[in-house]
């Protein structure tokens, strides 16, 4: 299109470009800054790091608290997305099939945790556990983490339902498969990719999640990011900086997956 | 016959056909039911712990009593604290908009390598941990060895280095930068995906670009602008873990009151009473944003 553009519209172009360059910016620095300073050789931090030198790696992996609490997160989130894919992918499939009355209620019912922030599932678990004599544990965090994950499992899994064609379901069905034949060999299959995105979402979610967790977990066997938090409010060495370049190189392991299966457009949505 | 087969005891296999059933309620049996015990009830504890007194985590006492309600709703230091939890999240979620608005009408205009590049800059920090990215600004912006000051004093721009860190600043850079993938991803949805028709008209009759951008591109882009002030607006209000790290000890929000009183002082009845403080008026707020926005939405409809 050559349009002649206004003085106004020239100024109007030059500022909208460069605010979406810094907010770019401001999005993915931080995170560079990170990585680069988990590699600084000294004992503090300084940017661009001094050196290279992975003794910081090596510090955080030779630190028996820090490991084990890595090894507690890798259980609770993958006990937590296995509940919420357990639970979830079968509401989903109550939510964009079923015709039953009352199906708007429940659908908001089924999507409210996400109204909710962390701390107010974390606070309200917590109480409901120590009015019948629970104290906090990893238990009861899987428990609270699975409702604050179930709406991620539930929208994936819903978009990818609306999007299937029924009339295979009735393809199976005419050709005289039952209705479980059918959903486990027509229905779920084509939902896979969906399946393993929501799992890969609901596992970051878990293993990053610090709000409900700061309430819920245990003090013995504290998961990662409480045990990252009260590093963080007396500590910035550069063995932090570790930590997060390995949780930031976590993350883009997850966002590949999900941009495999189900695209990244769709978490949009 | 109908007896007979209703009291015969249903076979396992029946069951679950039914339960599998395609048009039922019964696949989100378990989920809701799981709600209801995990959400609800714990839900209903919160609130109700609000009215009773408690002692080292034990209901104390038989009586309900709104007095803990009205000892905090009397304390100035409480709607002082709200107020600040009310701005912050106000000013973070404007800043949010303003950064996010020109990110997503580019990942609208542009094509191939650089969506994706885009997509990969929004959906990254959306999966890496809140708390990764305080400590980031933590060390960004913390006193004279933090990287903006040393940057700053060694390009000359500055001769002192800046106090942020510990300032409402720090929580507003840090809140708008954790918040700011919330806020485009609604709006790079709608803006994508938009019916390019009406600019063209626009252009044809010869308004400028710019005027165009404002009266037509925004006006139609005001539904997912509001969804994306409310969602920021809801998770600022009720973030405790930026003001924390980046306020310091003695910045406090209703928030960080909520997790203090209850982690920290042990103060259940307290941590309750403003927990169910901060989430009442976290929804008046987001209806009245959500209420605004439908009300503009309309009036633009009348308009144009």
């Amino acid at each position: 299109m050559s349009r002649r553009l206004s003085p106004i519209d020239r100024v109007g172009r030059v500022v909208l470009g460069a605010l979406a360059a810094f907010s770019l910016l401001l999005l993915v620095a931080p995170s560079i800054i990170v990585v680069a300073i988990s590699f600084e050789p000294r004992g503090f931090i300084s940017f661009p790091p001094s050196g290279f030198s992975l003794r910081w790696y090596e510090h955080v992996f030779a630190n028996r608290q820090l490991t084990d609490s890595v090894v507690v997160s890798l259980w609770v989130s993958l006990a937590t997305a296995a509940i919420a894919l357990v639970l979830g992918v079968p509401a989903a499939f109550a939510s964009v099939r079923g015709t039953f009355a009352g199906r708007s209620a429940a659908n908001a019912f089924l999507l409210s945790p996400q109204m909710m922030p962390g701390m107010v599932i974390g606070i309200a678990s917590l109480f409901f556990g120590a009015y019948f004599a629970f104290r906090a544990s990893n238990t009861m965090l899987i428990l609270a983490l699975s409702v604050f994950c179930l709406p991620f499992v539930i929208r994936i899994a819903m978009a990818r339902l609306a999007g299937l064609d029924p009339r295979l379901d009735e393809a199976s069905a005419n050709l005289g498969a039952g209705k479980l034949e059918t959903f486990a060999r027509v229905t779920l299959p084509q939902m896979g990719p969906a399946l393993v995105a929501a799992a890969a979402f609901t596992f970051i979610e878990a293993f990053d999640n610090v709000t409900v967790a700061l309430f819920t977990s245990d003090v013995r066997g504290r998961p990662l990011p409480v045990e990252l938090y009260y590093l963080v409010q007396y500590d910035s060495s550069p063995a932090i900086a570790a930590i997060s370049a390995l949780e930031i190189g976590l993350s883009f392991a997850i966002m590949l997956v999900i941009a495999r299966t189900v695209g990244l457009e769709r978490l949009g949505r | 016959m109908a007896l007979e087969a209703a009291a015969r005891p249903r076979a396992p296999a029946t069951l679950l056909r039914r339960i599998l059933h395609g048009n039922g309620i019964w696949p989100a049996v378990p989920a809701l039911l799981y709600l209801f015990v995990f959400l609800a009830l714990p839900m209903l504890t919160l609130l109700a712990f609000g009215f009773v007194t408690i002692d080292r985590g034990r209901v104390v006492g038989d009586t309900w009593t709104l007095d803990h309600l009205k000892a905090a709703l009397s304390d100035e230091l409480v709607w002082r604290l709200m107020w600040r939890s009310f701005w912050v999240a106000a000013v973070s979620s404007l800043l949010t908009l303003i950064l996010a608005y020109p990110v997503a009408y580019l990942f609208a205009e542009t094509k191939g390598i650089w969506r994706t590049l885009i997509l990969v800059a929004v959906i990254s920090p959306l999966l890496t941990s809140a708390l990764v990215r305080a400590y980031a600004w933590l060390v960004i912006l913390g006193g004279r060895r933090g990287i903006l000051n040393q940057t700053l004093l060694s390009l000359g721009i500055v001769d002192q280095p800046l106090r942020i860190l510990n300032t409402d600043w720090a929580v507003l850079i840090g809140m708008t930068q954790i918040h700011l993938p919330f806020m485009i991803l609604p709006l790079l949805a709608v803006l994508a995906e938009r019916d390019r028709r009406l600019e063209e008209a626009s252009l044809n009759l010869g308004a400028s670009q710019t005027g165009t951008f404002f009266r037509v591109v925004v006006p139609m882009s005001v539904p997912a602008i509001f969804a994306g002030l409310a969602l920021v607006f809801a998770i600022s209000y009720t973030n405790f873990i930026v003001p924390q790290l980046l306020g310091g000890g003695s910045y406090s929000t209703l928030a960080v009151q909520v997790y203090e009183q209850t982690i920290v002082v042990l103060d259940w009845t307290r941590g309750a009473v403003l927990a169910t403080i901060l989430l009442t008026t976290c929804f008046a707020f987001v209806m009245g944003i959500v209420a605004f926005g439908n009300r503009l939405a309309r009036w633009n409809e009348a308009t144009t």
